[in-house]
């Protein structure tokens, strides 16, 4: 550690965006950003003195893609893969004399494009030249039990006796593993004696022929390691018999030479024969993991495997896009005007052959209205498809998405978006769409890119509200500006955690960029699911900054570079330039180990400020928030004894009615958690150090599980434990963070006090237990005005330096629900409207029509789902989405989602949170 | 180039593309822009692709749709128009069910003589001219919109009603209506379950016959009946009031003129002319008080598809600085754009009941989006504040409510004015 400590000291001086003034490094001009990943608490694998992992990586270009996800996750990973897929049906091909085994993997791995596996690829030319001499010397070789010499595929063997076909089928099984071989590197690897490779890569125990030294011997697994690969995926059974390894034979001879030929982390497939006739059943009863293909998927796009697979799965949704020169030449050979196009299902071939229309579109109505076509829609296959278009030069961008993804209204943000990403890594759309050598990487490109909007189940993170939340994608992505976590003045560090950005010194346009760039590679998102090993990205960048001309300043023509590593829990993004005050960068450099360390070892200092953070995520909400649960009881469900409609009557009914044992309160903390059952709903512990006066109160609190008083079940059980002197009042989340105040009783002056203008003013962290509450006590805040705290869900966005503020997952998480995560995903879908309305006051279009719109405001209603009751009218909760735009002192927009109950004056509720706002 | 704030009407056959019309108030487009682009939409339905409208980045819009397999409609709208998406499609429909009203369904499905269509066509340009214009910018009908039909509420609606009903029972029909100053006074029960569409289409028939003291004009229902025309019979009993009646071939217009009329309708003269009075300042009944500083309004009964649209003008003091819109004419607008605004985001404004449509309709139906499916509870309140105005749109299971108010009135007081008006007008006038 001392040695990043040095390193962190010296690297400093790059933050304040001054060059590098080491020598043997080219020189750079830094600018970054840091962005907070993941929070686990595993060891970090770090090797500072070995060359590093992704040096094999580096392309041609200089560009790099690096990213290894941590231990146990890779696992946890492709055994889900492995399990998905193993589930697919094997498709039997029957030639002329030959019956084929064709596996969903095999096909996919033979249409997969050339780039998508190189690795694999040299692995099985490597391992097909060994393969020869090791069959000849197994079938020679004394000793050798008859069965070494059958051939893995046991079928081609038998190709005449197609009557049991199936059944011999079943006795064959391919796993999928995943093989970090790096791993071992700074482990000496066992002598082949006792197990080798096979018994430390792969964790399969195999005792040969008892020190005979069999040669091409059957590979039986006599054992297996636990925590190893193996072991991890479920599926390999003592007694099975490993035939080959990516479809190349092995035997007890050459195993070891085939797995030293795995360069580096990959997924490797393993035939098994096995003794089991029913393999099939066998996997059902197996108690998989919960499968989350979303997390793999992602990993697996952005690694560039399977997008085959992916592409197929939303081939029946149409979706294109196209570059198209719009100099028709009616001499020149056919689908000529096309220069790129991206993917190539049946209803992208529709969409693609009626590019006339497009083209035809843009050159007419620029003729007839004077302006540039934007979208226009079209109906596909009963499908209603939105075209966005974007006319560069002679050369039209069109951009081709299913309405019920993504709503007209929000077009044109997403075509921006994506234009503006181009430009950021290529300089020019022309750049990008018109060098052959982008092709494949603007396939993967665009293979995200739908993805993203196509198939959000997968990719989302797991955290959000909503699997199908695709408003929240589209609204918060469409936002121009990251996600900032406000933090205590006294941590004075950052980075983006987990998404969400801590620190930043990149100017706001930078900062745009370096956060679509992660956007689009789901870099943001990744963290949010998955434990990041490493992840290192480095790429020539064409900051958008530089392409607008400033009058009377202008910018020193440089080359910039981004640098983005990510270690675990946090990402740093660093921008470099070359040229202008930095010495010119020539040819394509690929990053320099000096600069990755270097950003490495801040990363590894922030882990110190990691359990701060952490502290920030996991505290109660700032600005309190309430969940929408709590203003309407539940129907039916948890209410035996049919407690009134309204939440006023229930209110006054709870209140009257004296403390008894009930079930209700069982049930909720039942469902909430183990502990004291306000503990479990807020997510906090509760405090050991407890005041004796509070004890009187807090014990009915504490044992909420059993003597919790019959309340309804929107009541919290901060209500219930205040319950006697206040009767049952509903509470917030966050002004119960302030759950100490139980012991000051008036419940009234603590919201007196809590009306402070600092929303985000946590105190100080490091203050013991005890101090710590009386200040939160005091400085927990409500944004709402009235006496209970009714605010669901916000945004922020002040787009002077770019960032946004909302509540975190994490915040979003504890108030769980069955009705709030529907109204946020309605806030999103609302925000996407309002911001619509904003966006289009600002610009000139809307000359005419409603004028410039300052506020707008929809009020919602919702019933809980599945009433029962059918004697009384379901109950009703009616909540407002309010956005207000504000153009002094800094334009902002706000957005804010809260409860009927209290007229709100949005401005000043936007004020009061951008007042917390101490950057 | 198309003038701004112009909208184009072009109506082709939809199987060879011959031009049989091209309305609207500027130039007519060139002959080439006008092929390509019905040739467009024409090269996509050929391909399985069916283009629907598109957009520019300065808000002028086309807007295609094929009715029955015949004739293809476009509508263009010019740079910087407030012709909404919406709009545009209206006035797709819109036109369509004028031809049929006119021509019937029979004659435009199954063109035989372009030449002879086109001239027959030439007797649909009044009433498709009308809607172009918006329904006449200063006199507020939204029925084009809206598929409401434009109202009026008459302060004594008793006698006049049942005059209405027995003069429309005397000329052997149960289809009648009065229409005051070009809006539905009163109508029998049968006349409000003809199709919103029609409702509104027939209004803006015989006010486009004003001026004739009486007439006999053959009609097609574009729901009801688009293949068997009935007689509309319009009698104007004042300057400004017409008595409308549906019917079959008798009675004669002569006869209805001669018989009818006097005997039904003399007797209630001074009814009508208090009735033309109130229209003159008013829709609503002088005892409905809207707050002064209501800029306009509109209410829709979602039940009965009734619409009353107001725009309160010349107030008598104004106790805020702040100065009122300027013009009637700005008023409607922004009142259009805001309804236009709440629909298409929020508010359904399809009818509850569905009604028989044929099946291109329900094609259209997916032609465009609909943003309020993505919300997973109901919108039933929404407003809008800009620089000029502030929009307060309210939804009820019986009503929709769109209301203008000019800047002096709080945000947070907007609601309380809405409800406020919506009680003030629905419960005297049981609207």
């Amino acid at each position: 550690m001392e040695c990043f400590t040095s390193e962190y000291h010296k690297f400093i001086p790059c933050n304040l965006s001054q060059p590098v003034t080491e020598s043997r490094v080219s020189h750079y001009s830094v600018r970054s950003c840091w962005i907070k990943l993941h929070a686990n608490m595993d060891s970090v694998l770090y090797h500072s003195d070995v060359e590093p992992e992704w040096l094999d990586d580096v392309q041609k270009n200089g560009e790099l893609f690096y990213l290894e996800l941590s231990e146990g996750e890779e696992e946890a990973v492709l055994a889900q893969v492995t399990a998905s897929q193993s589930a697919a049906t094997n498709h039997v091909r029957f030639s002329e004399k030959e019956a084929e085994i064709i596996t969903d993997e095999g096909r996919r791995r033979t249409n997969s494009s050339a780039k998508s596996e190189p690795k694999l690829k040299k692995l099985a030319k490597i391992l097909g030249r060994k393969r020869q001499p090791s069959q000849r010397r197994g079938a020679g070789g004394k000793g050798s039990s008859p069965a070494a010499q059958q051939p893995p595929s046991i079928l081609k063997n038998q190709t005449g006796q197609r009557a049991c076909l199936m059944v011999q089928q079943s006795y064959q099984k391919d796993v999928c593993v995943y093989l970090n071989p790096k791993r071992l590197a700074n482990v000496c690897l066992p002598p082949q004696e006792k197990g080798g490779l096979l018994e430390a890569l792969l964790g399969v125990v195999h005792r040969g022929g008892d020190e005979r030294g069999c040669v091409g011997e059957r590979l039986v697994i006599h054992g297996l390691v636990p925590h190893s690969p193996a072991s991890k995926c479920a599926q390999i059974l003592i007694g099975d018999v490993l035939v080959a390894v990516d479809d190349v034979d092995v035997t007890s001879e050459n195993i070891e030479r085939v797995l030293s030929c795995i360069p580096g982390p990959t997924q490797v497939r393993l035939t098994l024969e096995t003794a089991s006739a029913d393999v099939g059943t066998m996997d059902l009863a197996m108690p998989r993991p919960r499968p989350s293909p979303a997390v793999s998927q992602l990993v697996r796009l952005l690694w560039g495997e399977d997008t085959v697979e992916l592409q197929m799965s939303v081939a029946h949704i149409p979706h294109i896009v196209m570059y198209l020169s719009l100099k028709l030449d009616s001499e020149s050979p056919q689908e000529e005007e096309i220069l790129y196009q991206y993917p190539l299902s049946e209803a992208a071939t529709q969409l693609k052959s009626v590019r006339g229309i497009f083209l035809t579109l843009c050159d007419m109505l620029e003729c007839v209205t004077g302006g540039q076509i934007v979208s226009s829609s079209l109906l596909l296959q009963k499908q209603l498809v939105h075209v966005g278009y974007w006319k560069e030069g002679s050369n039209l961008l069109v951009i081709g998405l299913p309405a019920d993804r993504v709503p007209l209204l929000h077009l044109q943000t997403i075509t921006e978006g994506v234009v503006h990403t181009l430009k950021v890594m290529y300089g020019s759309l022309d750049s990008s769409f018109c060098e052959v050598e982008h092709a494949s990487r603007l396939d993967h490109f665009f293979c995200l890119f739908f993805q993203r909007f196509m198939q959000l189940s997968c990719l989302s993170d797991g955290s959000g509200p909503s699997p199908q939340d695709i408003s929240r994608t589209l609204f918060l992505e469409g936002l121009p500006a990251v996600r900032w976590l406000t933090l205590p003045p006294d941590i004075k560090a950052g980075d983006l955690f987990k998404g969400y950005l801590i620190a930043n010194h990149l100017p706001k346009q930078d900062l745009r960029d370096v956060c679509l760039y992660c956007q689009h590679y789901c870099l943001l998102s990744l963290p949010t699911e998955q434990r990041v090993g490493q992840l290192v990205v480095w790429r020539e960048v064409f900051p958008q900054r530089c392409a607008t001309p400033h009058p009377g300043y202008h910018e020193p023509h440089g080359r910039f570079f981004l640098l983005i590593v990510g270690l675990r829990h946090f990402m740093q993004c660093v921008l470099l330039e070359a040229g202008g005050c930095a010495s010119p960068a020539i040819g394509s450099p690929g990053p320099d180990c000096i600069y990755v360390d270097q950003v490495k070892a801040t990363l590894l200092q922030l882990e110190s400020l990691d359990s701060a953070i952490e502290d920030r995520l996991s505290a109660p909400p700032m600005p309190s928030l309430s969940c929408a649960d709590w203003f309407l009881p539940s129907g039916g469900r948890d209410r035996p004894e049919g407690i009134g409609s309204s939440p006023l009557l229930n209110r006054l009914t709870a209140a009257i009615k004296p403390p008894s044992p009930g079930a209700i309160g069982r049930s909720l903390f039942g469902e909430m958690g183990p502990g004291s059952g306000s503990a479990g709903l807020k997510g906090r512990k509760p405090s050991p150090q407890r005041s004796l006066s509070d004890s009187g109160s807090e014990g009915r609190g504490d044992l909420g599980g059993a003597f919790t008083p019959g309340l309804s079940p929107h009541t919290t059980p901060d209500a219930t434990r205040r319950m006697p002197p206040v009767g049952s009042r509903r509470d917030s989340l966050g002004s119960g963070g302030s759950d100490g105040s139980g012991s000051s009783g008036g419940l009234f002056k603590v919201h007196v006090v809590l009306l402070q203008p600092n929303p985000f003013y946590l105190g100080s962290l490091k203050k013991s237990l005890s101090e710590r509450e009386v200040e939160e006590m005091q400085n927990t805040l409500k944004l709402t005005a009235g006496a209970e705290n009714t605010l669901f869900h916000y945004v922020m966005m002040e787009s002077v330096q770019g960032i946004f503020i909302a509540p975190t997952h994490r915040e979003i998480s504890q108030l769980s629900g069955s009705i709030h995560p529907q109204l946020i995903r309605n806030f999103h879908h609302c925000c996407l409207s309002i911001r619509h309305a904003f966006q289009q006051s600002l610009s000139s279009r809307a000359s005419r029509g409603l004028g410039p719109v300052r506020e707008h405001g929809v009020l919602f209603q919702c019933k809980p789902e599945n009433w029962t009751d059918h004697k009384k009218p379901a109950p009703t909760m009616t909540y407002w989405v309010i956005g207000r735009m504000l153009l002094e002192p800094v334009p902002q927009e706000f957005y804010v989602c809260f409860h009927d109950s209290v007229a709100e004056v949005p401005v000043e509720m936007a004020f009061r949170l951008s007042f917390g706002l101490a950057m | 180039m198309l003038p701004s704030e112009t909208v184009q009407l072009l109506c082709l056959t939809a199987s060879s593309g011959v031009p049989l019309f091209s309305r609207g108030s500027c130039k007519q487009l060139p002959f080439s822009v006008i092929g390509s682009l019905n040739g467009v939409h024409m090269f996509g339905a050929g391909q399985g692709a069916l283009l629907s409208s598109c957009e520019t980045e300065r808000d002028s819009r086309v807007a295609w749709r094929v009715f029955q397999d015949s004739l293809m409609l476009i509508a263009v709208s010019g740079t910087a128009g407030a012709s909404s998406e919406l709009h545009l499609r209206r006035l797709l429909e819109n036109a369509w069910n004028c031809m049929v009203l006119v021509l019937g369904q029979d004659e435009l499905a199954n063109v035989r003589n372009v030449e002879r269509l086109k001239r027959e066509l030439r007797s649909c340009y009044r009433l498709i001219d009308r809607l172009l214009e918006r329904g006449g910018k200063d006199q507020g009908f939204m029925g084009d919109l809206t598929h409401c039909a434009d109202c009026l509420l008459p302060s004594q609606p008793g006698i006049l009603q049942e005059t209405l009903d027995s003069f429309t029972r005397a000329a052997d029909s149960e289809f009648g209506c009065l229409l005051v100053r070009g809006r539905l006074a009163l109508a029998t029960d049968k006349w409000w379950r003809l199709a919103p569409q029609e409702v509104v289409l027939l209004s803006a028939l015989v006010n486009s016959l004003s001026g004739t003291t009486s007439c006999d004009y053959p009609v097609f229902l574009p729901q009801g009946s688009p293949t068997v025309a009935h007689r509309l019979l319009c009698f104007q009993l004042l300057p400004g009031v017409v008595a409308c009646v549906l019917c079959g071939p008798s009675p004669s217009l002569q006869r209805a003129e001669s018989e009818l009329v006097g005997r039904f309708w003399s007797p209630v003269v001074e009814a009508l002319r208090v009735c033309l009075e109130q229209a003159e300042r008013s829709t609503l009944p002088p005892s409905v008080r809207l707050r002064w500083d209501v800029e306009a309004l509109l209410i829709i009964n979602r039940e009965s598809r009734r619409a009353v649209a107001v725009c309160p003008h010349a107030r008598g003091h104004t106790p805020s600085e702040v100065p009122p819109l300027s013009s009637p004419a700005h008023r409607w607008e922004l009142l259009r754009a805001f309804y236009t605004f709440a629909v298409t985001r929020y508010f359904t404004s399809e009818e509850p009941v569905a009604l028989p449509t044929s099946p291109p309709s329900a094609t259209a139906e997916r032609l465009h989006e609909e943003f309020s499916l993505g919300f997973t509870h109901l919108p039933v309140q929404c407003y809008l504040v800009t620089d000029d105005c502030k929009c307060y749109g309210l939804q009820t299971p019986q009503h929709q409510l769109f209301l203008l108010t000019d800047l002096s009135v709080p945000t947070f007081a907007l609601r309380t004015v809405a409800t406020h008006t919506l009680n003030a007008i629905s419960t005297p006038t049981g609207f």
